[in-house]
């Protein structure tokens, strides 16, 4: 096993690592392009010059390009890890999403559902989509939706996977992501108003969704597990800046079951596997504790989450990976906020172990010196036995 | 006799799963006032908010009840007196350009009508110069801006800008609101107020309301 694995799985199982393990997001091509110093694919300034735009629009209209889109996606996830690498990180969430669709040269669509705007950032790379709206307004627009795509999705990841493990797996422990979260799956697809009233008033329908959604992602886990990364990432924005979207009581019956099931499954496979949820999730934190995670992701600072009180509140029962702030610490921070911020953190959630540094994010705009400071802070405080402790 | 009114404001304030239109119709056809149900249905939002507050309800109850209301006003309102909507003044409400996010912008576009102000809602991705159309076309006393992403904030700075420009900074109180704002922005952009919810956000608007 190498030092790197040894060192994050430590973490995982709340043992002190010789060091506190360093990981990040790469699911931006900003940032991995300008890691490894790749150009944006031409191809996209096709898709934003109002001149070739609609040339776009036309083949759009005939075709789905998606091997193209899927191939933009598997470009995501080996550059992703390759960047990791070469930041020196000790682990990495690799997204893998082989989902969209064009539907012009603006929009997007998923297989799922979801309407998107297409995003691109300001040095023509694409980004990540921007949700709108669900397409799927009741019952019969979910059971008439063609899943045959869906169907399709673990054979992709177990590939694409596959190949990342065999090109970064040794320098790194890859935490893979291949779908939406559950909850997301749900109520995205069908916008949140609807959501909630289905939550309500159709409460059936909206178990027989989850249960599709929770089926799919246990075959994902699996087809990872097969390609041979060692981590999952289940992630699900179930809060907002100020706290849970749902009553957590409500979050138990309808998507307990699921989570401790998708845990368990990684579990028997010899995979660990971290609950990414963005908003404040304190109340949270013991029921994802309970449903069996390894560990939780990313503690948003911004959103009010106290990395001491979770260490408190949880720290003996889950790994803390997080809590470096991306709106303003990582993007224009100076490299003494940025070293103190590593500092505290360590302080806070280093203790004993079971902390795993991590921006709470990721966007185009992040600045790589920044993840470079970032990571030299931790190689220099996150030393165990730690020079500081909370305590 | 049933006292509509009553049974109105309870139905929505516990989010009976019935929802309050047909409990409307019936008050309606029973000839209940209209104006007495609507004080009803904004008595049980306020009550809504307060119970979101303290812990009890949360996100979603917010907007079960903000779509159960938008529903009730829509049957209400032929039957209301003219200019019994909205009385407490107008408010232009957006998610600032680049951004398409509206789950909280209509949360509170919901809350605020229910609350008694007219609510113009100009969408998603709004650019400034749509903003400082509409401050001068529909004279509100305040915008407010939702903004989720942390990459277009710089959008606050352009409707700020925009309204200084035509000379209209000094007739409206703009408030910011959404998952990355933060204070640094309300002083960095010279805004007068940050909401963290659509509760709080009812209250800001309530003080600057003349």
């Amino acid at each position: 096993m190498s030092e790197k694995h040894r060192r994050v799985l430590d973490a995982l199982e709340l043992r002190e690592p010789d060091r506190v393990p360093v990981m990040d997001l790469m699911n931006e091509f900003a940032v991995a392009n300008a890691v490894l110093g790749k150009r944006p694919n031409p191809l996209t300034r096709l898709l934003v010059d109002p001149r070739t735009a609609r040339i776009c629009d036309r083949l759009i209209a005939r075709t789905s390009f998606l091997p193209l889109v899927d191939q933009t996606m598997d470009t995501l996830a080996h550059r992703g890890a390759a960047a990791a690498v070469a930041l020196g990180y000790d682990a990495a969430w690799i997204t893998y999403l082989p989902v969209f669709r064009l539907r012009s040269s603006k929009e997007l669509t998923d297989v799922f559902g979801r309407l998107y705007e297409m995003s691109v950032d300001r040095d023509g790379n694409l980004a990540s989509p921007v949700y709108r709206e669900g397409l799927i307004r009741g019952p019969e627009d979910w059971y008439a939706w063609p899943k045959r795509e869906i169907f399709r999705l673990p054979e992709k990841v177990n590939r694409v996977f596959r190949n990342v493990q065999k090109e970064s797996g040794e320098d790194l422990f890859i935490f893979g992501l291949a779908n939406y979260g559950l909850f997301e799956n749900a109520w995205q697809t069908m916008g949140f108003e609807r959501f909630v009233v289905a939550a309500r008033k159709e409460r059936g329908f909206l178990r027989r969704v989850i249960a599709f959604y929770s089926d799919l992602q246990c075959m994902l886990v699996e087809a990872a597990a097969d390609a041979g990364i060692p981590g999952f990432v289940l992630g699900d924005d179930l809060a907002y800046r100020s706290g849970p979207m749902l009553n957590p009581s409500l979050i138990e019956e309808l998507f307990g079951d699921h989570y401790r099931r998708i845990a368990e499954t990684a579990h028997s496979l010899g995979m660990k596997v971290l609950f990414h949820s963005c908003g404040n999730i304190s109340s949270l934190l013991p029921f994802i504790a309970d449903w069996g995670f390894d560990a939780v992701h990313p503690l948003e600072p911004t959103a009010g989450m106290n990395l001491a009180a979770a260490k408190r509140e949880v720290g003996g029962r889950i790994c803390l990976v997080g809590n470096l702030d991306i709106s303003y610490l990582l993007v224009e921070g100076t490299r003494e906020e940025v070293e103190e911020a590593v500092r505290q953190a360590i302080r806070e959630a280093g203790p004993g172990g079971g902390f795993i540094l991590a921006p709470d994010h990721s966007h185009p705009r992040i600045s790589i010196p920044r993840l470079r400071w970032m990571v030299e802070a931790a190689h220099r405080w996150g030393v165990y036995p730690l020079q500081e402790s909370g305590d | 006799m049933e006292d509509y009114p009553e049974r109105v404001r309870s139905a929505l304030s516990e989010l009976d799963p019935e929802g309050i239109t047909p409990l409307l119709s019936e008050a309606l056809e029973a000839g209940t006032p209209a104006t007495d149900l609507l004080r009803a249905m904004s008595e049980a939002m306020t009550e809504v908010g307060r119970r979101f507050e303290s812990g009890e309800y949360f996100l979603a109850d917010l907007v079960l009840a903000g779509e159960e209301m938008k529903e009730g006003l829509r049957l209400l309102e032929p039957h209301l007196p003219k200019g019994e909507a909205g009385a407490k003044g107008t408010v232009i409400m957006c998610t600032v350009r680049g951004d398409i996010h509206d789950i909280g912008k209509n949360l509170v576009v919901n809350m605020l009508t229910s609350a008694g102000f007219r609510v113009v809602d100009l969408g998603v991705d709004v650019p400034a110069e749509k903003v400082v159309e509409a401050v001068r076309r529909e004279s509100p006393f305040a915008v407010g801006l939702s903004i989720l992403l942390t990459t277009m904030v710089g959008s606050i700075g352009e409707v700020v800008e925009g309204l200084q420009s035509a000379g209209l900074r000094d007739r409206v109180k703009i408030a910011i609101g959404g998952a990355c704002t933060t204070p640094e922005l309300v002083e960095r952009y010279g805004v007068d107020a940050l909401g963290r919810d659509a509760v709080e956000a009812v209250r800001i608007f309530s003080s600057w309301a003349t």
